[in-house]
């Protein structure tokens, strides 16, 4: 365990060395993420420009979601991600059989391979939309609200991860991988909307199968007292469902490359 | 008449320079610093209508450069160039229907499709009469043993089989004039040669005119009587194969093998081949005694390792 | 240019059988076209406790479901493919064939459309289904100008990705370029919501920039929210703006073209 400890400070320390590297590439990235951050909250305040309250949402509380959102997504392309898109170079190249040679878990291996530090701005961000969300929400978290809405955020990342891991796995069988993960983004922008303004077929899509839900509205609503004890605990029962899931797609899908590729 | 002419080639890349640093590389969008750098320098040579010319030189040499340059990819710096009556940089549809390039990297066939859809293509692109088009193809898929290939999906053929379907698919409007840029690469030993009987089949049967790079030395020994050799853009030696080979290396070489299956090399000037062969045979009894000229690899690393000293032209 | 009227079946039916042999790949990129739908989701939910703008709860229907449609028909993905292409090198192999190379990137695009026909065709009978076509507009002169609409919206952003295609020859980071310009036509096209829900001033902007007569246009024939005037007039500044960035995408494919063979890149 603190082998694996150690070995992803070391990864996490290389990409930061490379991102330092290209510095500008680096500031012209954040730049570019802080302005589509703001772009991207357009259609939010029209919306909520036509009405004060939508599904029990006030705008600065959804803003609230909007900032997890912009928080998962800098998680999602900044660590998921770039590995992921590593892995399918190896299996394209036949150099994944390299890292199966490693004596460390594959999985550990392939999931850790690259980091765009660059995404840190998402978490900033993420930071000054959330704070100016609970400005103007005008009442304080209590500490208990701010412990459970950190334990759902680490859920909810473990989720997304789990989600990836699925989708890499997928991509072992049927198609190329940068649909697969052009495919999840789109839908993934769903998030940035509080669950609950979806109804029927969405809902239960973005709570039970891909539960966006956990990944951005759940957090918020704990943060907001919003949140009751039983759906919290659920949700974490149900992102280390995920986790485990996704561990069993991992395993079977190198099974079936192990034994397909000669 | 000359098919092809090259006078004075000379051709510069422009190399934009990325200087490191944040104030500096944004300076860099706006004031973009180049670097020059010249692929041929000051090339001239010329190729008669079906000669077929095997074009020489070490990595970077500007070989790809010269043969984009006469396909009309990229235009020249200075110099001139005609190819078949065209000057290539105009690009004029009667030129593009007369030449093909091959290039080995490359491909152009349709990934997930079968080549013979590369080829329907083909014929509408180059406008081939139906008649033409199928009497070419099965011409050239009996020259090349295609069969049923055609109909796989390119991505399921091997290196070997596409490289086969890529030539096809380049020689359907019948040019006259080829440019392979190492159309061998990554082929096996058995599959090169069979690439090399063919073009020199279809050099006779349609008089085309043949300019071919290769790593392989076999290939161009098999297939160049002439050889053009450029070294850093500029012309080393333009001439007769066997004649290089006897300027660089003027040396015969005797292989003797002994009856306990070692094996002598002796490299001798062909004044003192007689004696030196008596010599060799009044000695230990053997079992075979060859003397042959030193392969062309030989022959190139010799040339380039004593760059700058020119072959003179004969 | 005879020669490629000539070519142009065969260019169409090979880009079709390719389209074919990727369906699964095609499938997977059209479903990341279903933006409209959650939006949809979203905005009838919405609207059904009391009509957003001038939006009832159907009428988003509508417009969300011809906006997927016209989506479907109009996009291509071609920049993607032409970047690739001149990163690895082999527009060379477009450039040695006795055709324009852009009419060959057009035949590809043109030939996915089939495809995306039956993917859009079940979902336009669903619009109708749901909201009894009361939304769609029954008037013969307006359904022509929705025709002509899509093949302008098809042939503006044909030449506008051909245009930040070519950019390739020129810059490292076009595919940044890109998708500046998509973050501009997802909230200035109308695709995320309907530009009569924004801000007067904004509407104003969305008016003089392209990206409404990409999408919105269309949408908007279709669904009734033109008169016959005011769709000839807008159909007649979208082929304006179609027909000049042909004309420019000609001249700068020219010369790039020109300046990719005498500085070799």
């Amino acid at each position: 365990m603190a082998r694996y400890f150690r070995l992803l400070l070391v990864r996490l320390r290389v990409s930061v060395q490379l991102g330092s590297q290209y510095r500008s590439d680096f500031l012209v990235g954040g730049v570019m993420a802080l302005f589509w951050l703001s772009w991207n909250l357009v259609p939010m305040w029209v919306v909520w420009q036509k009405r004060p309250m939508i599904a029990g949402w006030s705008f600065p509380e959804a803003l609230l979601v909007a900032a997890w959102f912009t928080l998962m997504r800098g998680v999602l392309e900044g660590a998921v991600q770039p590995s992921l898109v590593a892995v399918v170079e190896h299996i394209r190249q036949g150099t994944l059989d390299f890292v199966l040679l490693k004596p460390a878990d594959a999985q550990f291996l392939v999931s850790t391979a690259k980091f765009e530090s660059w995404r840190a701005a998402d978490a900033i961000g993420a930071l000054v939309i959330g704070g100016y969300a609970l400005h103007r929400v005008a009442h304080p978290p209590a500490a208990s609200a701010i412990a459970v809405a950190l334990l759902l955020t680490l859920a909810g990342a473990a989720v997304l991860y789990a989600v990836a891991i699925v989708v890499v796995a997928a991509a072992f069988w049927v198609v190329r991988l940068d649909n697969l993960i052009y495919l999840f983004n789109s839908i993934f922008d769903a998030a940035r909307w509080p669950l609950t303004v979806f109804r029927g077929f969405w809902r239960i899509l973005f709570t039970f199968i891909i539960p966006l839900g956990l990944i951005t509205t759940y957090p918020a609503m704990a943060l907001l007292n919003k949140l009751d004890w039983p759906t919290a605990l659920r949700a974490l029962g149900g992102a280390m469902l995920f986790v485990a899931l996704a561990r069993v797609a991992w395993t079977r899908a190198l099974k079936h490359y192990t034994s397909a590729s000669s | 008449m000359n098919l092809i002419s090259v006078e004075h080639l000379t051709k510069e890349y422009r190399v934009h320079e990325r200087p490191p640093g944040l104030m500096a590389s944004l300076h860099s969008v706006f004031h973009r610093k180049y670097k020059i750098a010249r692929a041929v320098d000051d090339l001239s040579f010329s190729i008669r209508s079906g000669e077929r010319v095997g074009f020489l030189g070490p990595n970077g040499a500007g070989k790809t450069t010269t043969l984009k340059v006469l396909s009309g990819l990229l235009h020249p710096t200075a110099g001139t160039v005609r190819v078949s009556g065209f000057d290539p940089r105009r690009r004029e549809h009667d030129f593009l229907q007369r030449i093909t390039l091959v290039m080995g990297q490359k491909q152009q066939l349709l990934w997930d499709l079968p080549p013979a859809d590369t080829f329907t293509m083909n014929r509408a692109i180059y406008d081939i009469p139906k008649q033409e088009f199928d009497e070419t193809l099965s011409e050239l898929s009996s020259l090349l043993e295609l069969g049923k290939l055609v109909e796989r999906p390119t991505r399921q053929l091997s290196l070997g089989e596409r490289m086969k379907c890529e030539l096809v698919a380049a020689l359907l409007h019948r040019p006259k004039v080829l440019f392979l840029d190492e159309p061998t690469i990554g082929l096996d030993v058995s599959m090169q040669a069979e690439l090399r009987t063919f073009l020199k089949k279809y050099n006779e049967r349609f008089e085309a005119t043949i300019l071919l790079t290769s790593h392989y030395m076999d290939d161009v020994t098999a297939l160049c009587p002439r050889v053009i050799v450029i070294d850093r853009g500029h012309l080393t030696y333009d001439g007769d194969l066997t004649q290089l080979v006897h300027k660089v290396r003027p040396h015969k070489r005797i292989v003797l093998r002994m009856h306990d299956g070692k094996q002598e090399t002796h490299d001798v000037a062909p004044s003192d081949l007689k004696a030196t062969i008596t010599r060799l045979l009044s000695g230990d009894p053997i079992s075979d005694l060859t003397v042959e000229d030193p392969p062309l690899e030989e022959v190139m690393r010799d040339l380039f390792a004593e760059r700058g000293d020119r072959v003179t032209n004969s | 240019m005879s020669r490629t009227l000539k070519a142009f079946p065969t260019l169409l039916r090979i880009g079709l059988a390719e389209a074919i042999a990727y369906r699964a790949e095609f499938f997977i990129w059209m479903l990341t076209m279903t933006m409209p739908l959650i939006m949809l989701a979203l905005m009838s939910t919405l609207a059904e406790e009391a009509p957003i703008g001038n939006f009832d709860s159907p009428r988003f229907v509508s417009y969300y479901l011809a906006t997927l449609i016209v989506r479907q028909l109009a996009s291509s993905w071609m920049v993607w493919e032409m970047m690739r292409e001149i990163r690895e090198g082999t527009l060379s192999m477009r450039l040695l064939r006795p055709i324009h190379p852009l009419s060959g990137y057009a035949a590809e695009s043109l030939a996915s459309i089939p495809m995306r026909a039956l993917f859009s065709t079940p979902i336009a009978l669903i619009a109708l289904y749901a909201t009894s076509g009361r939304d769609v507009t029954r008037d013969p002169a307006l359904i022509f100008a929705f025709v002509l609409s899509v093949a302008g919206a098809w042939l503006l952003n044909f030449c506008i990705s051909s245009i930040i295609g070519t950019l390739a020859l020129y810059l490292d980071s076009s595919i940044a370029i890109w998708e500046l310009w998509l973050g501009g036509f997802m909230i200035f096209s109308g695709y995320l919501l309907p530009l009569s829900l924004f801000p007067p001033w904004f509407q104003t902007l969305a008016h003089v920039l392209p990206f409404s007569y990409l999408q919105a246009l269309p949408v908007e024939i279709i669904t009734g929210l033109h008169g016959r005037s005011g769709a000839f007039w807008e159909l007649g500044h979208q082929w304006l703006y179609a027909l000049s960035a042909l004309g420019a995408m000609l001249l700068f494919w020219q010369r790039a073209i020109k300046r990719f063979s005498a500085f070799g890149g």
